[in-house]
């Protein structure tokens, strides 16, 4: 008994697709209200017969007082112009019209997919063709062609839902083709392919399940489609006289005398009927779309969360070696708040100071907190990032205490950001040159435009690009000019300190190596306080003053740079530095670290780097540890140092 | 230089796509079974004298085009028919000619009533698109900044609405509601109102216009909300956006000189595709309010079975659209730099 409950349990716990699909489903109300809306209208349409009041379908019993009778008594929702029942010609409508929707989304929906499939499948000509076809099929304005054709045949259902259907595919075979085009590289498919398997397998087991959910959501917008469509066509004269869909009624009760009448019933009623069909479509189809494509969760310029303000303690103006003091960063935590769950901390307690022309290195893997501390720093934290406790200092000032205008103020003019990457931090539409034009602008309004000109091609000659690249877009420039282009914006406005946020991954070896001797040479030229965030200990080994090694949103060590390469005291220091190449020591192998940093929402209890350190003892696991303070300004955070 | 091939490129495929409409438009008129001038020589009790006749003055008597009647091997070889003698090249002529035909209806040349009628879609779209564009562009903006609050919601369920109402329908609710309140209930102008003064007559047009633009409007600017802001809510998530935050701009710049024309290259495209769509709204806002414009013309040809003015409704229409087309094309080059370099 007990081995049979045992064996069966797991079964209950894997999720199939289906369940998952589901249990998000559940939660979107948009979907769920469209869904039930469809349901009731589709049980109304079944059983017509049993819900309405009269049959319409015989014309016994129906005198001329019967005509456009308003609403109550015997008939519920009026009388038409023939003064049948409006409420049991609704219910007898609905079938109509979803009947019309169904099967005329049907053909479109299986003409469209398999040009789709087709043509992404087999590209080349194949797809030149059809969608070129395609392409024609979408310009031509559909309605103008289904009156023209339904005019020249017989106005009856089957034609209407032919012509329907085979005018509606477009957008079907578009979407499908892309979606083809995207998953037919996967590499299951291609391992499909490699065993032997055929186009026609290939397609029908491997393309079409992947395809299948956009298909779904494209098959609801194009039933609603048809349905205006067909009430459309019905409006204009050209519906099946002896099938009363919604559109029909419609087109009697306007052509025979209802607005003249005042018979508002039989203009309103049906009407509603194809609102609350179309509706429930759409919210069904918009809601599946947000279930199968959760959008990004924010944007930048949603309001952030308020700062937590702690006991402030008073900035260190200069440091023991007499250099004035920055920046201050004082036990900085950041939680990233989402509904529904338990807040998780991205960075915890961290602080440092920089001094005047000190660069220093932040160093970590990804999804260490590198990033969110910087962006921390200038208050650019995404919207579910708030900062719940410490002091950031600059100059004097409390930036974790200004308003968003006094923070406008300090942003590029106090601390600038080279952004990572440097392809998507500029906007494409814009020439560089106009947005470094731009940020001067923003901080010295008084300055003539000619001046900032001028100074715009004084930023990029310095960081060397010729300024008549300034005219521009970033799309024509190398991946190197723009990183070089952004460092040149960064020091636009003169700033004190500069935030390099890893500017050099994503470029290769030699554009890296002269973008840090770039750095590093108008670090000394201009006397700026540089913050340098990388994975890559090796980089900033020659470059630094002082290095401040993160793990899993923690300080794990933070000293300076000479302390940091020759005598660190945290493990996680030490493995990173076997990690890179001493070309002192030849003979010495490279270790990588096993595993990767927790995730935020699954911190371990103790120390987070217990789950990889080599060293970890057992309180390790249970305890975090307290962070020491050993000789000068050196800190680390680790029960081997317990003592 | 790479721009150039682009233009004519797009003007290329716009012209084959012309090309194919006309030949769709010939065929559909040819080969259905409805058009009465080739359904009514079918007419047992017509004399032979009258239906040559009726051959002649429809150009009947012509073979469709070069031996499409004997679309058969043995007799393709004797084919001798002169090409530019048959329907279809007399048909193609007469269009070069810019002529459409003549109404059954009226007896008046299709071009010169088509000519009339497509000044005034044009007014009536040209009105809808401008106002559901600002209404939808604006709803559109705020809905996306203001994302997930009671503003983005009730702009997302406003713009599903109006979605899905059928045009003729809140047409003719409208209608209704407007006549009224006094409000004219159709055509173009009041009769006999062109022998008042110029600004009585523009006053006049502007009351017959104010419910069939309404319409046009509400249905139309869902689609434009929606798509401007699920545009700009890419947009907003964008690298840059941060970029320009972190260079001390506000809210309001950012949104200005960095989301917006960003957001608004798609909607160009939209705009363009939406024009069949939107002729669509025209047709029936049209028979709705009786406007007498291309749409209108459309309908009143199906009721009055008067297929020449139908077939060159048709034609004029999808050629307008391809030309719209065209020009959006060729606008969103001109306003996205990256476009000229693919």
């Amino acid at each position: 008994m007990q081995a049979i409950a045992e064996s069966s349990k797991p079964k209950t716990q894997s999720t199939s697709p289906l369940l998952t699909f589901w249990r998000t489903f559940r939660r979107n109300p948009m979907a769920l209200v469209g869904l039930t809306m469809l349901i009731i209208i589709l049980l109304l349409a079944v059983f017509a017969r049993q819900l309405a009041p009269y049959d319409v379908t015989s014309s016994a019993n129906v005198s001329t007082a019967d005509i456009y009778n308003p609403p109550g008594g015997a008939h519920l929702l009026g009388t038409d112009d023939a003064g049948k029942d409006v409420l049991s010609n609704f219910f007898f409508g609905a079938r109509i019209s979803l009947i019309v929707g169904f099967f005329a989304a049907f053909i479109s929906v299986f003409i469209g997919g398999v040009i789709g499939i087709v043509a992404g499948f087999y590209g080349g000509r194949i797809e030149n063709i059809l969608m070129r076809f395609t392409d024609i099929m979408l310009v031509i304005p559909d309605l103008p062609l289904m009156v023209v054709i339904v005019a020249l045949t017989k106005p009856s259902l089957i034609n209407i839902i032919f012509v329907i259907g085979l005018l509606g595919w477009t957008t079907t075979a578009r979407i499908v083709r892309s979606q083809t085009l995207a998953v037919k590289s996967r590499k299951f498919v291609l391992r499909a392919r490699a065993i032997g398997a055929g186009n026609f397998h290939i397609i029908l087991h491997h393309i079409l399940p992947l395809v299948m959910p956009l298909l779904v959501v494209n098959a609801i917008l194009v039933i609603s489609l048809a349905i205006l469509n067909e009430s459309a066509l019905s409006f204009i004269g050209l519906g099946d006289p002896t099938a009363l869909s919604w559109g029909q009624m419609l087109n009697y009760a306007f052509g025979r005398g209802a607005m003249s009448a005042g018979a508002w019933w039989a203009l309103v009623v049906p009407g509603l009927g194809i609102v609350w069909v179309v509706l429930a479509l759409t919210l069904l189809g918009h809601g599946l779309e947000q279930v199968l494509n959760p959008r990004l969760e924010f944007h930048h310029l949603e309001p952030g969360r308020p700062v937590v303000q702690s006991e402030a303690r008073q900035p260190v103006a200069r440091a023991e070696d007499g250099r004035p003091i920055l920046l201050e960063v004082q036990n900085l935590s950041v939680d990233y708040v989402t509904a529904g769950k338990p807040p998780a901390r991205a960075v915890e307690n961290v602080s440092f100071q920089l001094r005047e022309g000190e660069l220093m290195g932040l160093v970590g893997e990804s999804g260490c907190g590198k990033t969110t501390l910087m962006l921390a720093l200038l208050r650019l934290l995404p919207p579910a990032g708030q900062i719940v406790g410490g002091k950031v200092w600059f100059m004097g000032r409390d930036l974790t205490a200004m308003d968003e205008t006094e923070l406008q103020t300090v942003r590029w003019n106090g601390i600038s950001i080279v952004f990572q990457g440097a392809m998507n931090a500029f906007n494409p539409v814009r020439t560089i040159g106009d947005q470094i034009f731009e940020a001067i602008q923003k901080h010295t309004p008084i300055l003539p435009e000619d001046k900032i000109e001028d100074r715009v091609s004084e930023l990029l000659e310095l960081v060397g690009i010729s300024a008549e690249h300034k005219a521009h877009f970033p799309h024509q420039y190398s991946g190197g000019m723009r990183q070089r282009a952004m460092i040149a914006m960064a020091l636009a406005c003169n700033p004190s300190v500069v935030i390099a946020d890893e500017p050099t991954t994503a470029l290769d070896v030699m554009i890296q190596a002269q973008i840090l001797e770039l750095l590093d040479s108008l670090r000394k030229k201009l006397g700026l306080s540089i913050i340098f965030v990388t994975h890559d200990l090796g980089v900033v080994a020659e470059m630094c003053d002082s290095v401040l090694v993160m793990y899993g949103g923690v300080t794990a060590e933070y000293a300076s740079v000479d302390t940091i390469y020759n005598a660190p005291r945290h493990p996680y220091t030490q493995e990173l530095l076997k990690a890179f190449p001493d070309l002192s020591k030849l003979d010495k192998r490279l270790a990588s670290i096993p595993g990767y940093p927790p995730r935020l929402d699954q911190l371990p209890p103790g120390c987070r780097f217990a789950p990889r350190c080599p060293q970890a003892l057992e309180r390790c696991h249970t305890q975090p540890p307290a962070l020491h303070r050993l000789e000068g300004t050196h800190v680390a955070s680790c029960h081997l140092l317990d003592g | 230089m790479e721009r150039r091939q682009y233009l004519l490129k797009k003007i290329g495929w716009s012209l084959f796509t012309i090309l194919f409409v006309l030949v769709l438009n010939f065929f559909l008129f040819r080969i259905l079974p409805g058009d009465p001038a080739r359904a009514g020589v079918k007419d047992p009790r017509l004399k032979k004298e009258a239906i040559e006749a009726i051959q002649v003055r429809f150009g009947l008597d012509k073979p469709v085009v070069n031996c499409f009647e004997s679309l058969n091997p043995v007799k393709l070889g004797s084919c001798t028919v002169n090409p530019l003698e048959t329907q279809f090249f007399i048909y193609v002529g007469n269009l070069l000619r810019g002529e459409l035909g003549i109404s059954y209806h009226t007896n008046r040349p299709v071009a010169a009533i088509l000519a009339e009628r497509l000044w005034n879609t044009i007014l009536l779209i040209g009105a809808g698109q401008i106002l559901s564009i600002i209404v939808g562009v604006i709803l559109g903006i705020f809905a996306a900044w203001k994302a997930r609050t009671a503003i983005d919601y009730g702009a997302l369920l406003t713009s599903l609405l109006a979605w899905s109402l059928p045009t003729f329908w809140l047409g003719i609710i409208l209608l209704f509601w407007g006549s009224a309140n006094g409000l004219p209930i159709g055509g173009k102008a009041t009769p006999g109102s062109s022998t008042l003064p110029p600004v009585q007559q523009w006053t006049d047009i502007f009351q017959h216009m104010l419910l069939p633009t309404l319409t046009y409007t509400i249905v139309y600017m869902g689609e434009y909300t929606l798509i401007m802001r699920s545009s700009l809510l890419d947009v907003l998530a964008e690298d840059y956006i941060l970029t320009a935050k972190a260079k001390g701009l506000s809210t309001f710049q950012i949104l200005k000189d960095h989301a917006l024309k960003n957001a608004m290259l798609p909607l160009v495209t939209v705009i363009a595709i939406n024009l069949g769509f939107t002729v669509a709204g025209a047709l029936q806002i049209e028979a709705v309010f009786s406007w007498p414009g291309l749409g209108g013309a459309i309908y009143e040809s199906v009721v009055r079975r008067d297929y020449p003015v139908l077939q060159g409704a048709f034609l004029l229409i999808a050629v307008a659209v391809i030309l719209a087309n065209l020009i959006a094309d060729l606008t969103y080059s001109y306003l996205d730099p990256r476009v000229q370099s693919e």
